[in-house]
């Protein structure tokens, strides 16, 4: 009998690490590392900050060529793979579900960054679609099963998780490998610059001095099987997807569609909003986002708000990866014993009313939301929970 | 398990970088909004969808399921050219569409439908790879009506510019549609299966251990080649055929363009489509027209 989708494997690099343990340590002892990126090709003399990925010199945005974004890709579903201890005849079994914003965009720019005026042709020549990278990381693991690619901003791959665990826990389909796969590019980072929505120091999010979001880069990748593998695996409880239609770049700031997000994944999930032991909180640090979230919150939880926390400051905002990465982070702090804190966080806004938490909760067994929203109004909610897993 | 009631289906079918006026004025025959900083892809995406459910009310709670190939890569070649060409930051709502899921919020938007809104893709099979997520969310009764929809436009369907793929299909923009709801009361059509192989051995054992084709027409996607088509028709013996590539053109979204037009063109048939992505797994559609 099916027990529901548990996270078997997952492995992850972004700007503190590269194993899930050396992600872990950074975000216990609040060791974050940011770069300052210039707009060169916009001929703009300021710089804004970025969570980069910065093992050697190779890994600096300029010094990046094709072949590096493939590595980074295949090095962390190599280890995610490991990590769950697949078969060879498991992996062939496996359906894929891969989430990004940029897609193939690093990738084009890491090989064309000294082009200029034709450089929109050379990509429209060059890019074979949306499900390229999927297939080639199927190609290259002999993945056997189907492929899912999701574009849904910054909800991307907690959408690909979101449907991946649906479907185990249907019993359509046995093992998923869930990817969230977003690196630098300048499409996203000059985007950014260009709605103004780019923090100019430090990440805040929540805070009354909050002003923006830091972009980071990360690639994270789980596997999902209908069984628990270990006694600490986290079980997908459910999961809720809607959209909020009252902008393409903005929430309605009542926080109506948020909180009825967050309440049908608390509804199909059968559990009352005051069994929440903690939020992980979308938290992009802007304006209009913490204040939505908040307002939200307060719909959902009444009065009775679980601890909140955000942990983009610790690896930034990573677009579409953020939903299996900031995933990977939180159940992974959460297995080692602590709820990571928001580090950035100064003074309360008291127009949210809100304290995250300021420093590492002590972490049990429980059930945990974890909150994603991104442009075109989209909303994801993913319930999760450790509990029943010893003895 | 849920069927996928087909409760009604459009197809619309563009020249190749035609005016975007003409997709305009094509819209507001089903539309009297006035789209703004919308471009072709966006475009495409509500003419298809407000065609399918003209003069039908929707639920508030439609889910919006947008497959596409190559999404709104225009826009995202248009900011690349901005950034390296023009060395200037993006202009804001450019940026935003480079995101394709912005085309299926504006659907949303438009349609008040305040469901689930995806936007998937998949190489060579992202239409029936909506209909397994479709199919997921009906099963679990978190959706009970849905706009499920293929979107590309010629000029990123893989031609390089030329008006004719390489086996000599016409590039055209297409928007293809389905109103889908789980009752069969005033339904006009069902997707009555959407099966995955991991090869077309296995396909074929498939449907020989059935006993009869279970369809009346057959269909392929882009992927079978014309010997390989051959091959099907030699194994299925079909009683007809149905050519939407030869007849309406190619897309990256043919698949939804083609089925769209099987279901207002032919009543009372049935179709397997038969597709297969590039490393040969292999899909079967059925789709029934009542």
């Amino acid at each position: 009998m099916r027990e529901g989708a548990f996270v078997t494997g997952k492995a992850m690099i972004c700007s503190i690490g590269e194993t899930p343990g050396e992600i872990v340590e950074a975000v216990r002892r609040r060791r974050i590392k940011l770069e300052h990126l210039p707009f060169t090709l916009a001929g703009l003399s300021y710089t804004r900050p970025y969570y980069l990925i910065m093992r050697n010199e190779g890994d600096r945005p300029e010094n990046r060529s094709e072949g590096y974004f493939t590595e980074i890709l295949f090095s962390t579903v190599a280890r995610a793979i490991a990590d769950a201890g697949l078969s060879n005849d498991e992996i062939g079994e496996t359906h894929l579900f891969f989430g990004s914003t940029s897609m193939d965009v690093p990738v084009f720019e890491g090989g064309h960054h000294n082009s200029s005026a034709a450089v929109s042709e050379i990509f429209l020549r060059s890019s074979n679609g949306y499900g390229k990278i999927a297939s080639a990381v199927m190609e290259r693991f002999g993945i056997g099963g189907c492929s899912y690619t999701f574009t849904t901003a910054c909800t991307s791959s907690a959408n690909a998780f979101l449907y991946a665990a649906s479907m185990i826990g249907q019993g359509r389909i046995g093992r998923a490998l869930v990817i969230g796969y977003d690196l630098f590019n300048n499409l996203g980072f000059y985007g950014f610059e260009g709605l103004k929505s780019l923090a100019s120091s430090t990440y805040r999010p929540f805070d009354r001095q909050r002003d923006g979001l830091i972009l980071g880069e990360a690639c994270g990748a789980v596997v999902l099987e209908g069984k628990r593998r270990e006694a600490g695996d986290f079980r997908f409880l459910g999961g809720a997807n809607l959209c909020d239609i009252y902008s393409v770049t903005s929430h309605d700031e009542e926080g109506t569609a948020i909180a009825e997000t967050m309440n049908r994944a608390l509804r199909q999930t059968g559990i009352d909003p005051g069994a929440i032991r903690a939020v992980k909180a979308h938290a992009t640090g802007t304006e209009n986002n913490d204040r939505t979230e908040c307002a939200a919150m307060r719909l959902t939880f009444r009065g009775n708000i679980p601890p909140v926390t955000s942990v983009k400051p610790f690896i930034g905002h990573t677009a579409g990866a953020c939903g299996v990465c900031e995933l990977i982070l939180f159940t992974e702090s959460l297995k080692a014993g602590f709820i990571p804190s928001t580090p950035g966080f100064r003074e309360m806004d008291e127009e949210l009313n809100l304290t995250p938490l300021t420093e590492n909760g002590k972490a049990g067994e429980g059930v945990f939301m974890l909150n994603y929203f991104g442009f075109g109004g989209n909303c994801t909610t993913l319930i999760l929970s450790n509990e029943g897993g010893k003895g | 398990m849920s069927r996928l009631y087909i409760h009604s289906a459009s197809a619309f079918i563009g020249e190749a970088n035609a005016d975007i006026n003409l997709l305009k004025e094509e819209l507001r025959r089903y539309a009297r909004e006035n789209f703004r900083r919308v471009n072709r892809f966006i475009l495409l995406a509500l003419l298809g969808a407000r065609k399918c459910i003209h003069g039908q009310v929707l639920d508030a709670d439609t889910a919006i399921y947008l497959t596409t190939e190559h999404g709104n890569l225009g826009d995202t070649a248009a900011v690349l050219d901005e950034i390296y060409g023009a060395h200037s930051l993006p202009k804001p709502f450019s940026f935003i569409n480079t995101m394709s899921n912005t085309a299926a919020f504006y659907i949303a938007q438009n349609l008040s439908a305040r469901g689930r809104n995806i936007t998937v893709s998949s190489q060579r099979l992202s239409f029936e790879r909506g209909i397994d997520l479709l199919t997921v969310d009906f099963a679990a009764g978190v959706e009970r009506s849905a706009l499920i929809g293929g979107v590309d436009m010629a000029s990123l369907s893989g031609a390089g510019g030329e008006d004719r793929d390489s086996r000599g299909w016409r590039m055209v923009d297409g928007s293809g549609w389905f109103y889908i709801r789980p009752e069969r009361e005033d339904a006009c059509g069902v997707f009555r299966g959407n099966r995955s192989f991991r090869d077309g051995a296995t396909c074929l054992q498939w449907i020989r251990k059935r006993g009869e084709l279970p369809a009346d027409m057959v269909a392929f996607g882009a992927s079978i080649g014309d010997d390989e088509a051959d091959r099907w028709r030699e194994a299925l013996h079909p009683a007809a055929g149905f050519d939407y590539l030869g007849d309406y053109g190619y897309s990256g979204s043919a698949a939804a363009c083609g089925i769209g037009m099987f279901v207002k063109n032919f009543q009372g048939r049935t179709l397997l489509h038969i597709n297969r992505d590039p490393r040969g797994n292999y899909v079967l559609l059925e789709v029934e027209v009542f």
